[in-house]
């Protein structure tokens, strides 16, 4: 699973993780009480020009940009014609700022980076003792080295409808899915705990 | 928490986003192909109860907004926090809390297997589909300022769809019970 962060060493990327998430709720926030068609437009221009200092081509910043492209047009259409083609406006231009200035953040900053920001942010609640803020970067490393083996097994198991001649079906296909994924559970627990990762009486 | 149980969330997690990369599947009786990720959601609820599984989707959010491509389509990064449709996503803890609370109240090893399927159902439709969608809806119309009867009419054509996942959620959770049972007796 390749992440979406993108290597470089412009002023963004050199920017600390926290202070780029403290920044982008601040401009959501503000970008949410201005409701000025003209503003919001530069707004996302100001986005979108960002976007040249991770050096990739028009078209890269256009498969990133995509999924979100299709339901933001659908919204803001939608809005125009039932509020008025002002406000379809307004919805189009904001909603393009939002996704444009987050896909920056998301594109300058590393996943160790984040779980970082996380872990730090989950101090005061490890204090409270309602989790152990290491568990954090423990369990994302767990899911990101468990999807491709899900997945091949998925694949085996869709494999083995076929060579019985059944078709795949979702019941037939999930429940062995689950079952056999749940079942690694208590050796990879026993494996976590002989290594004394959680650092746990 | 116990090391099984982060595992087991950790686990599900990763199921949840294996759903989302698998090509949709096709449902013999219907021609539209249902992609299986808020299938994950519930079946997290179902099978893991609300502790467990709402850590699990909570993981699946937390992957997404570090940047990593685990949301259906190969979506991921801050902007899906940032799009008409978050409330949907925020909407899965909600739906997974009600589904496993709901699974662990209704739900017990004495019922007959046909009594548990209609319980894991009720439980799936009332977080995976009612709650989901009173999220969903209400953030679409918040943000948008469509207004709350516009914003369920753009939903509506998704709803069949979802009821459908309620079912296979009830029929694989209820079997799943039955081969390897993991939710904890009544909260």
């Amino acid at each position: 699973m390749r992440s979406l962060h993108i290597d470089g060493d412009s002023a963004l990327h050199r920017l600390p993780a926290g202070v780029k998430l403290a920044t982008l709720s601040v401009i959501s926030l503000a970008l949410f009480m201005i409701g000025n068609s003209a503003f919001l437009a530069g707004a996302a221009l100001v986005g979108l020009a960002g976007h040249t200092l991770l050096r990739i081509s028009a078209a890269e910043i256009w498969r990133r940009m995509r999924p979100f492209a299709l339901i933001v047009v659908v919204v803001a259409l939608f809005t125009a014609v039932f509020n008025g083609t002002t406000e379809g406006l307004i919805a189009l231009f904001r909603l393009a700022a939002l996704a444009l200035f987050a896909s920056l953040v998301t594109a300058t900053t590393t996943t160790g980076d984040f779980i970082d920001v996380i872990t730090r942010a989950a101090m005061p609640l490890e204090r409270l003792g309602i989790l152990k803020a290491r568990d954090v970067g423990l369990s994302i490393g767990l899911v990101i080295r468990f999807v491709p083996e899900i997945l091949s097994r998925y694949e085996v198991i869709r494999d083995a409808h076929y060579a019985r001649g059944l078709k795949p079906r979702p019941v037939s296909l999930i429940v062995p899915l689950i079952i056999t994924t749940l079942r690694s559970a208590d050796e990879i627990a026993a494996a976590i705990d002989a290594r004394g990762i959680r650092r746990q009486k | 928490m116990a090391t099984r149980d982060l595992v087991l969330s950790a686990l599900f997690a990763a199921i949840i986003v294996a759903l989302g990369l698998v090509p949709p599947i096709m449902l013999g009786f219907i021609p539209v192909p249902i992609t299986a990720q808020s299938l994950g959601v519930m079946l997290a609820g179902v099978v893991l109860g609300a502790r467990r599984g709402t850590i699990s989707v909570l993981l699946v959010l937390v992957l997404a907004a570090i940047g990593l491509p685990v949301l259906s389509g190969g979506r991921g990064g801050l902007a899906v926090f940032m799009a008409p449709t978050t409330g949907y996503l925020i909407g899965w803890v909600f739906a997974v809390i009600t589904t496993g609370y709901l699974s662990q109240l209704l739900v017990s090893h004495s019922q007959a297997g046909f009594v548990q399927t209609v319980n894991f159902f009720v439980a799936a439709l009332f977080g995976g589909v009612i709650v989901l969608y009173v999220c969903g809806i209400s953030y679409l119309a918040l943000i948008t300022g469509l207004g709350f009867s516009k914003a369920f009419m753009g939903s509506l054509a998704f709803i069949p769809g979802d009821v459908l996942k309620a079912v296979i959620a009830a029929l694989a959770g209820r079997a799943v019970m039955v081969g390897y049972p993991l939710l904890p007796k009544r909260a």
